[in-house]
């Protein structure tokens, strides 16, 4: 098979990256894959894919490449025009190829009027006005009319968007059913996949939700009065329809043309929607009475938790709601909404949230927890009821996706260990493989420090964590690296209140003003304009010479999304294990469920979680091979072998046995070195035949021996 | 090269792992391989120096030295002030050695200012005696390359375009305080035609990289006190110079050195002009150098007239600056396998033990590494070129 490939010179590992994904291809199964950012994981796929749906346009017909931000999304866009542009040059026939970027309305939409607007819910819904099915048809019938460009994903030979589309089973049925299923479907930067899963299948209800919903029914009455007096015959057809049943959606998914929607469970497709709902005015009624139901729920005193079937029999019991109708409460809302023409669907949000809520809660009796707390944990005397009805089972969403597709991938810079995510994704993959980088210099330098000077050992665990010595010991680790790492340090905290705690603490200890002596210091707060403002204030003064420091959280915006490329990150910090809050009842729930389904030992999957995002932030600060940076992990946890071989195997390879349980003085003494070392004047022809190869390279035997060595199958 | 005697003790020197660079592994990503980049990088700089380019003969230089608080830092011995200012006097010495007709200026900076330490002059001694007196500075505060950058380019706008406008800037600290925007100072100097080239003494810093890749200079970061010396070395060497730069003719004079004896009837002790600015220098000497258009009297060569503006200089000044403008070429490279013939190096008659040899592409003559180093960084020509042309 020919690949064009738009570079002079490839990797070795994106050789070997592009032989598995092949492999995985002919095998027509999935594949989990692990490559270190900035080695170039989106070329290498689209590439080869390209390649390999116009070697087999039989076999391969669509490539949907699902990624996770708007930049990201950009980001392949860029890469597929160059290989795009790169065909057109090598073969020197305009290609057939249609690729298209699927985003938000609000970033996309190309209609003047519509694009002017600033938020995007008023886009989605003025867009949804000009493109609704039936001005969509009344645009048949008159040409003049202008066509959204939205519309043509059926067309698309590569299609790349977000894994919402794919995997948010609201989002899905309108943008990804009629995928054919001969496609390859890629995850890109799949690290986190589990837990869109499970977000995209969890509900959170407040009271606010269900005053809003109020409203909502509201409306929707009086809407259906004034139809009601113009237009009965509508109302009269819908009833007709609904009598007949989904039967058309049955046909469809029997005759394979649509991804099935784990909303829209197969037994409901074979009934007619129940009588009780049938009429608009009785559905809005049935409507009523839930809201009044989940009203009476929210006002509890204490925590409340039970399962699907328990809140059923409950509901039953108090409001006499069987399970049939709520099993069908999204698809009548939807097909309501349609009738009744209403265009601003955004102002529906929660009347369509609460519907969701009870058709999943009446299809799963497993996988799917109900939790009601009263206040929050934090401020327990400010009541502020919240019902979680949580997804506790993450392949529950995928499923779909899996059976579906052909070949699905999941990829990521850090995946490992790899192993566990077929088994929480419930999948068999043909093909796991972790690559290394290969390097012609050591660019990373990843330190485990489990010491101060004063040999107490620094960990965050709980028991340590207000100990006085410790927090004086990451201040002195701060401290020492201010003063020899040159630009930016980028230092991560568990969680935003450890990181205030040890902010305050270091404040009234003097540290802080120390630090400051050095660099400045920005710290992330959740608030997102406060930070994405800290941030750029963070760059320009990297960019100027001044040096910076940001103190930010693991799991924060900055460790998923942010790339810190050379100056803006030439050390990262990680203070202590970033263990999710393991109070949390939901995820107390979701162990369980995982120990009694999986057989996942709840440790095994919490440090799973916490080496992935530990990896996640210390990944930040290398994004290519020309890139180098220090990599401190500031706890004595991180030395022992169970995090050690969590980690992904381009950092694990890097760290000897000489770079463990590390004081602060011998951290600064390697770092100094490494620093040196790597500010030496690093040319493109020293990677030449190591790290970077050419086709006459790439062909000699004793290149394609090392590259074999590359990928580790798992 | 007297490296041995100032090695530190060991206890003193950093935590070393010197065990990690007798390790070697297939991929090559060593310290071994960082080691063998910096030895081509070696080669390169006499290869790069060597084609036919047209140096600047007559520099400005003004070096600026970082005096702020991380001077204090004791990794190189006895502190980073002391050893930079050591080898900042072997450096002035090295460039008045390599080009005497230019001249040098020095410039300190701490607590976010910049001042002078001395002007743009072509005195060594001037100079030296500033650099020794300066080891007593206190080291404070923050440097501020934008104040030292502003201070030396006002001086070197006014240089005539013949000549080259550089900035050396040994910068210890990895920040830097600034009262405004550096980026447009650096696209001032890029359009003033100024070259700042940058060695650090820590690690690389961003605004570093960006000021040197824009005027044009180099960046280096040291790894210890040898390193240090080479890369200052290499900063003696005169840049190539811009074509865009005008040529014009000098004129210079050869003033001729008068001696006279105190036993002498007719010689009168006369004050040097290049010392009547400053009261501290020797006063009334006898003899010295006349400039042949104003017959001002100068004790040290070379130096610009004070009266008429006429360059002077002596002949054997103009003569050590000459190499520059026909250097030698550079000698090949060869593996040492196939190379044939006695395997002694021609220079320093010790055995070729490397992996490659250089040949002399005139007489072709073998040399080792160290030697063809030497040849073309201090003898700028081949010896046995020489020993054949004198016998025949």
């Amino acid at each position: 098979m020919l690949v064009y490939f738009p570079y002079d010179y490839i990797y070795p590992e994106q050789y070997s990256y592009m032989q598995e994904l092949k492999r995985t291809l002919d095998a027509k199964g999935h594949g989990v894959l692990e490559m270190p950012s900035g080695t170039g994981k989106t070329i290498s796929l689209l590439s080869l894919i390209v390649a390999y749906q116009r070697a087999y346009p039989l076999e391969v017909t669509k490539l949907i490449y699902c990624s996770r931000t708007v930049p990201e999304i950009e980001k392949v866009v860029e890469e597929l025009r160059k290989l795009m542009e790169f065909y057109a040059k090598e073969t020197g026939e305009t290609n057939k190829l249609l690729a298209l970027a699927l985003s938000s309305r609000k970033n996309l939409c190309v209609h003047p009027e519509v694009s002017s607007l600033r938020f995007g819910k008023e886009v989605d819904g003025k867009c949804h006005s000009l493109t609704a099915s039936y001005i969509r048809a009344q645009r048949h019938s008159n040409p003049s009319q202008p066509i959204c460009h939205f519309f043509e994903i059926l067309h698309a030979n590569i299609v790349v968007y977000s894994y919402h589309y794919l995997l948010d089973p609201k989002i899905a049925d309108l943008v990804s059913k009629e995928l054919a299923k001969k496609s390859v479907v890629v995850f890109d930067e799949a690290h986190n996949i589990d837990n869109v899963c499970i977000d995209s299948m969890s509900v959170n209800l407040t009271r606010r939700t269900l005053d809003r919903s109020q409203a909502n029914v509201e409306t929707l009455q009086n809407t259906i009065q004034r139809i009601k007096e113009i237009d009965a015959a509508k109302l009269k057809e819908e009833y007709r329809r609904l009598v007949e049943g989904l039967k058309e959606a049955n046909v469809a998914r029997e005759t394979d043309i649509y991804l099935s929607n784990p909303v829209l469970p197969d037994e409901i497709l074979q009934e007619a929607v129940p009588g009780s709902i049938r009429t608009a005015e009785h559905f809005v009624g049935f409507m009523k009475r839930l809201l009044e139901y989940l009203k009476s729920r929210l006002r509890v005193q204490h925590v409340v938790q039970e399962s699907s079937p328990q809140f059923l029999k409950d509901i039953y019991e108090k409001v006499c709601i069987d399970r049939k109708p709520l099993r069908f409460c999204a698809e009548r809302l939807r097909s309501l909404l349609r009738t009744l023409e209403i265009t601003d669907i955004a102002d529906f949000s929660p009347i369509t949230l609460i519907s969701h809520f009870a058709t999943l809660v009446s299809t799963y009796s497993k996988g799917f927890t109900i939790i009601i707390e009263p206040f929050e944990d934090k401020t327990p005397t400010i009541a502020n009821p919240v019902l979680h009805f949580s997804c506790m089972d993450p392949s529950i969403a995928i499923k779909p996706v899996f059976e579906r597709f052909q070949s699905v991938i999941i990829t990521s810079g850090t995946l490992s260990p790899l192993d566990i995510y077929p088994r929480i994704l419930d999948f068999r993959p043909v093909t796991m493989s972790s690559f290394t980088m290969t390097l012609a210099r050591t660019c990373l330098c990843p330190l485990i420090v489990g010491r101060g000077n004063d040999q107490v050992a620094i960990s965050s665990k709980f028991e340590t964590r207000e100990d006085f010595a410790v927090i004086r010991n990451y201040g002195n680790l701060l401290l020492e690296l201010s003063g020899i790492v040159p630009d930016g340090i980028v230092a991560f905290f568990t969680s935003y209140i450890y990181m205030e705690n040890i902010v305050a603490s270091w404040y009234e200890q003097g540290i802080l003003e120390n630090i400051q002596r050095n660099k400045l210091i920005f710290i992330e707060t959740p608030d997102a304009a406060e930070t994405s403002m800290a941030l750029e204030k963070y760059q320009e003064a990297c960019e100027n010479g001044r040096g910076a420091i940001l103190l930010s959280v693991a799991r924060g915006k900055v460790s998923e999304g942010i790339d810190f490329v050379h100056h803006y990150g030439r050390a990262v910090i990680m203070f202590g294990v970033p263990y999710v809050y393991t109070q949390s009842r939901i995820l107390k729930a979701r162990l369980e469920y995982l120990r009694d389904q999986f057989q996942i030992r709840e440790n095994d999957f919490l440090t799973f979680d916490a080496m992935r995002h530990a990896a996640q932030c210390v990944g930040r600060a290398i994004r290519g091979k020309t890139d180098y940076g220090l990599m401190i992990f500031a706890d004595k946890r991180y030395a022992r072998a169970d995090k050690r071989g969590k980690l992904p195997r381009w950092i694990q390879e890097h760290i000897s046995d000489g770079s463990l349980n590390l004081t602060i003085d011998e951290t600064v003494q390697l770092s100094k070195h490494f620093l040196r070392q790597m500010a030496q004047p690093f040319r493109r022809e020293d990677q030449l035949g190591l790290s970077l190869l050419t086709l006459d390279q790439l062909q000699s035997e004793e290149t394609l021996q090392r590259i074999a060595q590359i990928a580790q199958q798992v | 090269m007297d490296e041995e005697p100032e090695r530190t003790k060991r206890w003193e020197g950093g935590y070393e792992r010197t065990w990690e660079v007798l390790k070697e592994d297939e991929s090559g990503s060593l310290k071994a391989t960082v080691e063998d980049i910096l030895f081509k990088d070696k080669r390169k700089r006499v290869f790069e120096n060597y084609g036919q380019v047209r140096l600047g003969m007559m520099r400005h230089l003004f070096v600026v030295i970082d005096t702020s608080r991380t001077m204090e830092d004791q990794d190189l011995k006895p502190n980073r002030l002391t050893s930079t200012l050591k080898l900042m006097e072997y450096f002035v010495d090295e460039y008045f050695d390599q080009n005497p007709i230019s001249q040098i200026g020095i410039i300190i900076t701490k607590n976010k200012r910049a001042e002078k330490l001395t002007d743009l002059a072509g005195n060594p001694q001037k100079h030296i005696s500033a650099l020794k007196k300066a080891v007593d500075t206190t080291c404070a505060g923050e440097p501020s390359l934008y104040n030292s950058l502003n201070l030396a380019m006002h001086t070197l706008k006014h240089m005539p375009g013949h000549t080259s406008r550089e900035v050396l800037v040994i910068f210890s600290s990895l920040t830097t305080c600034d009262p405004s925007n550096i980026y447009d100072l650096i696209k001032t100097l890029k359009g003033l035609k100024i070259r700042v080239s940058v060695i650090g003494l820590s690690a690389e810093v961003r605004v570093c990289t960006i000021l040197t890749r824009e005027t044009g200079g180099t960046y280096h970061v040291i790894l210890d006190e040898t390193h240090f010396r080479e890369l200052l070395t290499f900063h003696v060497k005169p840049p190539p110079a811009s074509s865009s730069s005008e040529c014009s003719l000098i004129r210079m004079g050869f003033p001729q050195h008068a001696i006279a004896s105190v036993s002498d009837q007719d010689s009168k002790p006369s004050f040097s002009m290049s010392h009547l600015d400053n009261s501290s220098g020797p006063g009334l000497t006898l003899g010295g150098y006349y400039c042949p258009q104003c017959r001002a009297k100068y004790t040290e060569l070379p130096v610009e007239c004070k009266v008429c503006g006429l360059t002077l200089v002596s002949a054997p000044h103009l003569a050590r600056s000459f190499h520059h403008l026909f250097p030698m070429d550079a000698f090949q490279e060869m593996p040492l396998e196939e190379f044939e013939g006695e395997r002694f190096c021609e220079a320093c008659q010790g055995e070729l033990k490397d992996k490659s040899v250089f040949i002399c592409s005139v007489c072709s003559s073998a040399f080792c590494v160290e030697c063809d180093l030497f040849i073309h960084d201090t003898l700028h020509c081949c010896p046995s070129c020489i020993h054949s042309q004198s016998t025949s």
